[in-house]
Order: structure tokens, then C-alpha cells, then sequence
């Protein structure tokens, strides 16, 4: 067993864990977030993405030890109380979300890409969002959302 | 009407986007355990030996169950109760379930799963519908390689034939299809205080899983509750029992809270599949232009287990027309036993399968007719009044002229 110290969500979190303990465990079984959601075990579908100091990683690939000390944000980390995050907003507005099991990963992975690049072109939005799988939307809608998002962050900060 | 052209939002969305709805690996209890199921890994033969004795000495293990413990019925089916819950002795396809382990934590399930060794006597199985339908074939189904059979008939065919200018013949394969919803299946059973036993599942019939639990615990079906959880995706994969008898069968023998979770792997394997169609398809056009006969042969594999075969065939061969009128047809569709995954639903349900050989043959004929594809199926269109293979008038509802009228005008062809 190893100590190891995550700030998840602006809270740190200390527990001793077993060193093979996969990140999504850390998160769905030690703190209880349940938002996070497993759905191949192997990174193909992006069902389990959180950002990482930032960066989206596939939470089922990397080990809770190798994320000692970093910074994570889950859905749960992404409204501010009944406050939803634009993203959220424009994934309601347009109908991006149907069973919903990819949305969590979908957002943080719009959330990282907007983040890092708030004017992405459409191929860009593709590309940012190409490691998260949805079997149900078809992708149109949840493009429609991430641009969506995309103007009312803009127009926030112009009204800021 | 209101609700036409106009947006609404979703009440299950604030959960879905926050992270708060419960899909049934989100549910846990004070003291749960987990249960899961050691599958086959040869598609057809006979059980010799596994070794439970091994397996219940391992480290974490609680109950190593066999089919001789499940107090009920050891099999289930949408229609025909033939998928075991824990097989007997014959497997007959690669996933059929074999043994259920129940466990005190996850890591002692993993484990245990991976000790379990089988001895199979291995028999020669049948994979294609073509093998299945040999006279000397193994018989998978129940008496008979042939699940279902529908033949349709209308006008005269001969006589059709004999008005066409052009005849295409072609064989026409569409291919096994996984769901790949992306939540893997996952139950969890528990007791109630007045003596219910709940599953939390993610399903599409839980009226039918209620029966089916029932049946297995051989307990009336007030004693079982079924409480569906957040979906994640379906697609007709999730009309079938997976792992709700397994959960409360653990249950039932523990007293205790089960957790039943799937890999995507075990996903894959063990669900139904989307047919795959053989479709032999004989069209004839008369020089007018109109469709005046069709003979058609659909074969479905429908692997090892009925599940909804007849009801995918049947569709398929009332559909096999297409939206056209077609006067003299004699069409035939069959539900074919293999040791293939067993197929069922998976949205379309059959009329999905049949447009890849209708439409083609469409296009074919469009062609040799020198005609364009969409005034060709402009005019063979069915209409207010049409009559169907199945001899059905049809009275309202037919949009399809009006539709293509649409696409023609913007796409600026003349019709």
C-alpha cells in the first residue's frame, strides 16, 4: 500500500491505496465521485475522461500512484452548485445527450479543448472530442453543442 | 399535435450532464457482493468437468453456484425458454454461461474467474446457415435447424416473370452486428425489508425480467421488483436477460447484496446480435417500367438461441418488397439455427437487413431501363390505395411520393 495525495475538484484527497489502483477506481471507489464512467477498460471509448493537470487522459489508463500531487476535474467539478457550465447549458439547448453515458467525457473533453482553444474550427472540434465514443447522437448534435458553447463562453467574457 | 416542431427539454438531462444519473454500477450497499459467471469457450459440445471444489478454496470466494442450485426455472427466452441460466451440460455457443462465483470483492471475482478450468468433450459445430441446412447437420435448435419459416405469396410469379422486359437476379450478405452500447450490462440485487427481491438494471422489459426472475427463484412474481435504472443505450441488445438472473440467483443464496458487472468483453460476447441476412434476390421490370415480379429467399442466422429470430425473419420477409407494389411475389424467409452468437433485436429488426438487396435491385434495374433511380422508384412507389405483398391496403399515411417529389425538386431532377 502506498500514500498518495490527489486535488480533485479543488479538495484534497489523502488515502493509502494498493499501487495497481486504476485512477477511475480512485475516483468512482475511493472518493465516490460516480459521475466518471467506465465503458471499455481499455481507452478506445473515452467514456472515463477527466483533466489531468489540464489535459484530458483516459482515467482507466493511467494508475492512481501516477497521478500523485495532480490536479483533477470531473463532471461533478464542472458546475458551480445549481450553476451550469456553458458547456452543460448548450449540451441541453440543442439535444446533444440522449443515454447520456458518454456526456461526462464528452464535456471535460470539450472543456480541455475550449480551454486550450476557444475559437476551434469545426475540425478542430472533431478532432477534440475524437476520443470520446457516442452510440447513440450520431456526433451532429453534440458538434451543434460544442459551438453552442463555444459563443456563450465568448459572449461571456465580453460581458465581463 | 402541440408537440410537433417545437423543443423540449429532456427531464432525465440535469442528471445526465452533471453526473448524478445512477446506472446500475453507480449503486452500492453496505456489504455487497460481487457475482459474475465463467463462460464457454468453445461454441458447441459437452460439459465434462469444472473444478467448483478448487474454486470455492480460493481466497474471497463465497459461492461457487451451478445450475443444480437455481431453485427455479434453469433457462430463459423472450419467446422460447431456451437460453440456460446456467447451462447443464451442452454449450452451443462461445459465452454460454457455465458456472457463478460470488465473491466478497472484486479483485477475489477476477481471480477466481480466471482459475476455473473446464474439460469440454468438443462437438463439430455449424457457422453458416448454408452448414445448418445441410441434411447431415448437428441439430442446435429444438428438433430441427429451422427456427421459423414464412413464405409470402401474391398474383402469379410465373406469369410476372414472363411480363418483365428486364430480370436481375443477385445474392445479397449483411453482416453480424454488435450493439456496442456504451454501458456494459451491470444488475445489482438486494432484499427489502418486507422480503422483496429488488434488481437495479438498466433494461428494456422489466415486466419480462420480473417474470423471468420469478421463474428462476421459483417465487411468485410479487415477491420480485424490477427497478430500472438510467439506461446507458440499448438498441435492442437489452430485451434479453443478462445479468439479472445471475444477480438475484446470488442473492437469493446469500441473503445479500450482489453486484453483477460485465466487462466490455463479456458485453460483447454474451448479448444478442443483429442477424446476418443471406438474401437471394430475382426482380423483374416490366418496359414501362413497373416492377412485376419478385422471388426472394432470406436466410437469417439466427445462432444458438430463438430470442426474437421468427419476429426478425417475419419482419423481414413483409418488408422484403421494399415501399414499391410489386403484383406477383413469392418470398420466403427463414430463422436459421448455428453455433454463431445468438441474434435477436437490434433496431430495425429486420426490415433493416432487406433494403441492401430491395434497394439494390432498384438501382440494377433503374440502370437497365436507363431510367433514372429515383423517377424508377418514384413510380413504383406505394400510394394511398396500393396493395402490399401481404395483401394489406393501404388507406393513409403514405408519404413516400410526396417525399421523393421533395428530394427531386431540390436535387432538380424531372421526375
Amino acid at each position: 500500500m502506498i500514500e498518495v495525495t490527489l486535488k480533485i475538484n479543488g479538495k484534497m484527497y489523502t488515502r493509502k491505496i494498493n499501487p495497481m489502483l486504476r485512477l477511475i477506481d480512485f475516483i468512482r471507489d475511493e472518493i465516490k465521485l460516480k459521475g466518471t464512467k467506465e465503458g471499455c477498460g481499455e481507452g478506445e471509448c473515452g467514456a472515463c475522461t477527466v483533466i489531468m493537470n489540464g489535459k484530458t487522459v483516459n482515467s482507466c489508463l493511467v494508475l492512481a500512484a501516477s497521478a500523485n500531487g495532480a490536479e483533477i476535474t470531473t463532471i461533478e467539478g464542472l458546475s458551480n452548485g445549481d450553476h451550469l457550465h456553458p458547456i452543460q447549458e448548450a449540451f441541453i439547448e440543442v439535444g446533444a445527450v440522449q443515454c447520456g453515458y458518454c456526456i461526462p467525457g464528452m464535456i471535460l473533453s470539450t472543456k480541455a479543448l475550449l480551454d486550450e482553444n476557444l475559437d476551434a474550427t469545426e475540425a478542430q472540434i472533431k478532432e477534440g472530442i475524437s476520443g470520446n465514443l457516442c452510440r447513440c447522437t450520431g456526433y451532429t448534435k453534440i458538434v451543434e453543442g460544442v459551438k453552442i458553447a463555444q459563443k456563450k463562453i465568448i459572449n461571456s467574457q465580453e460581458g465581463d | 399535435m402541440q408537440a410537433v416542431g417545437v423543443n423540449y427539454t429532456r427531464p432525465d438531462v440535469y442528471g445526465k450532464i452533471s453526473g448524478k444519473a445512477v446506472y446500475p454500477d453507480d449503486i452500492e450497499f453496505e456489504g455487497m457482493l460481487y457475482a459474475g459467471v465463467k463462460r464457454s469457450t468453445i461454441a458447441y459440445g459437452k460439459v465434462l468437468s469444472i473444478n467448483i471444489d478448487e474454486i470455492k478454496q480460493l481466497p474471497g470466494v463465497e459461492y461457487v453456484i451451478d445450475y443444480t442450485m437455481i431453485p427455479g426455472a434453469i433457462s430463459h427466452g423472450v419467446i422460447f425458454k431456451d437460453i440456460p441460466i446456467l447451462v447443464k451440460d451442452i454449450v452451443k455457443r462461445i459465452g454460454d454461461c457455465l458456472i457463478l462465483i460470488v465473491t466478497n470483492d472484486k479483485e477475489s471475482l477476477k481471480n477466481a474467474l480466471k482459475q476455473v478450468k473446464v474439460e469440454y468433450e468438443e462437438y463439430e459445430g455449424v457457422f453458416t446457415v448454408d452448414d445448418a441446412l445441410k441434411e447431415d447437420a448437428p441439430i442446435i435448435g429444438d428438433g430441427s435447424n429451422i427456427l421459423y419459416d414464412i413464405k409470402i405469396k401474391a398474383g402469379n410469379i410465373d406469369e410476372g416473370f414472363k411480363e418483365a422486359l428486364h430480370i436481375t437476379e443477385n445474392l445479397y450478405c449483411s453482416q453480424m452486428t454488435e450493439h456496442a452500447f456504451l454501458q456494459p450490462e451491470a444488475a445489482v440485487a438486494c432484499y427489502d425489508d418486507d422480503g422483496t427481491l429488488k434488481v437495479y438494471v438498466a433494461t428494456q422489459y422489466p415486466h419480462y425480467d420480473r417474470e423471468e426472475v420469478a421463474r428462476c427463484l421459483n417465487v411468485s412474481e410479487d415477491k420480485v421488483k424490477i427497478i430500472n435504472t438510467t439506461i446507458g443505450g440499448a438498441f435492442g441488445a437489452r430485451e434479453d436477460i443478462n445479468p439479472q438472473c445471475h444477480a438475484a440467483i446470488a442473492t437469493y443464496i446469500s441473503k445479500k447484496p450482489v453486484k453483477v458487472l460485465y466487462t466490455r468483453e463479456e458485453s460483447i460476447i454474451s448479448h444478442s446480435k443483429r442477424h446476418p441476412m443471406k438474401m437471394h434476390y430475382k426482380t423483374g421490370v416490366t418496359k414501362d417500367g413497373k416492377l412485376c415480379a419478385l422471388k426472394a429467399r432470406i436466410y437469417g442466422d439466427t445462432g444458438a438461441y430463438a430470442s426474437w429470430g421468427m419476429n426478425v425473419l417475419r419482419k423481414a420477409a413483409v418488408h422484403a418488397t421494399g415501399p414499391y407494389v410489386i403484383p406477383n411475389v413469392d418470398i420466403q424467409a427463414l430463422a436459421v439455427y448455428t453455433n454463431n452468437p445468438y441474434s435477436g433485436a437490434m433496431r430495425g429488426f429486420g426490415a433493416t437487413q432487406v433494403p441492401l438487396a430491395s434497394e439494390s435491385q432498384m438501382d440494377i434495374l433503374a440502370e437497365k431501363l436507363n431510367m433514372h433511380p429515383l423517377k424508377f422508384r418514384y413510380i413504383n412507389s406505394f400510394e394511398v390505395g396500393s396493395n402490399t405483398a401481404t395483401g394489406q391496403k393501404l388507406v393513409s399515411s403514405v408519404g413516400i411520393k410526396k417525399c421523393i417529389e421533395k428530394i427531386a425538386e431540390i436535387a432538380e431532377i424531372k421526375l
